[in-house]
């Protein structure tokens, strides 16, 4: 009878847990949801309105049309956001890079760029990724000051060369995406 | 407007200075019926599969434990060739995955000083890649990928290949990232050191 008794409390204790985490999870990812996701689809729905609807989108596509159908045009972009005193201010809450991306989307969507170059256009629009968050990030990671001090400049110069390489890394990765259109 | 055209009225479009009013005022709520219809295609499309998914993994990650990941975290501080791949590939995405933006950056707490700003240039590096197939580990800036997934989807292609290669071409990234960042590092403690 006892060993009945306690194989219950366990079957129960275990699925009152898994339930519990499920619940927790849905409640955690809801929260999520509503505030950093759906805010973020209402802005980024404004701004594709505005470029669909006003002549805006025609005057983005000339200007971006050389540079994000080209490798040489998207090296050009990742060097930019690579720039060391840019790169930190491009960087909050990766607002440029969406709001650049969705822009991008927007002309692949409407045929101005090619669709293979969306592998490359992803990294060439983020080799900022990150840059202003280098002393909290390393904070977090319990660094000593000292690190910080090296670590900063250490990453900023280092995404002067890893951000070109990663568009031509993704360059070459993205032979035969979408390439049969 | 059914009893109008059955009495057989007819309106004019407004003209002169009342008219070009008109017309911008047509003009202006036409941006914003355009961004609701996105808005609403959005809400429809993508973000009910989202919340399903988001719930999936956020209950495994619960159910998994993401201290599990620590004691990795300690293996990868050792010197060495061969846990170069294990420091700025395996570890980043697995900090990444279980503990997501930005806590991954807490799993620098393992390593010695002079790899952290490194692990951290890899971690970092990979909170976007990952949210073509994992959307969990980052869920407030999905639209650096969303948005250039969008057109693909408006061409009426998958998206599976697109996520699967940014996830993959990602991990080689933050590798070569890691490896770089280290050496400058290395380079600029020395230079610090012979100041001193």
């Amino acid at each position: 009878m006892n060993g009945i008794n306690a194989l219950l409390v366990k079957v129960g204790r275990s699925v009152g847990g898994v339930v519990g985490t499920l619940y927790q999870a849905g409640r955690e990812t809801v929260d999520t949801t509503i505030r950093n996701i759906i805010p973020f689809m209402a802005f980024i729905s404004f701004i594709i309105g505005l470029v669909l609807t006003t002549g805006i989108g025609d005057w983005i596509a000339n200007g971006i049309k050389g540079l994000a159908s080209s490798l040489v045009g998207l090296l050009i972009v990742s060097v930019v956001c690579a720039i060391p005193i840019l790169s930190p201010l491009l960087g909050p809450g990766a607002v440029i890079a969406q709001i650049v991306g969705t822009l991008l989307g927007v002309e692949i969507g409407r045929g101005n760029i090619p669709a293979q170059y969306s592998l490359p256009a992803l990294f060439a629009i983020n080799p900022q990724v990150g840059c202003d968050f280098i002393p909290v990030g390393l904070a977090l990671g319990e660094a000593e000051p000292e690190t910080v001090e090296v670590g900063v400049p250490a990453v900023l110069f280092s995404r002067l060369i890893t951000g070109p390489l990663s568009v031509v890394i993704a360059y070459f990765a993205s032979f035969g995406l979408y390439s049969s259109n | 407007m059914k009893l109008m055209i059955g009495l057989e009225t007819t309106v004019g479009d407004p003209t002169g200075v009342w008219g070009a009013f008109a017309d911008g005022a047509e003009y202006f709520i036409s941006i914003f019926q355009e961004g609701g219809a996105v808005l609403l295609s959005l809400m429809g499309g993508i973000l009910p599969t989202l919340i399903v998914l988001l719930t999936a993994v956020n209950a495994l990650v619960r159910l998994i434990g993401p201290e599990k990941i620590e004691n990795l975290g300690v293996k990868a501080s050792q010197p060495g060739l061969q846990w170069y791949p294990v420091r700025y590939m395996v570890l980043p995405f697995l900090a990444v995955f279980f503990l997501t933006n930005p806590m991954a950056y807490t799993m620098g707490r393992f390593l010695p000083e002079k790899y952290k700003p490194a692990f951290y240039d890899s971690a970092v590096s990979y909170v976007h890649p990952i949210t073509g197939i994992f959307p969990h580990a980052n869920p407030g800036e999905l639209f650096v990928y969303l948005g250039i997934a969008a057109g693909i989807q408006t061409l009426g292609f998958g998206l599976g290949d697109l996520a699967l290669r940014y996830l993959l071409v990602g991990l080689v990234v933050i590798f070569i990232r890691g490896i770089v960042t280290e050496l400058i590092t290395a380079r600029m403690m020395a230079r610090r050191g012979a100041a001193a």
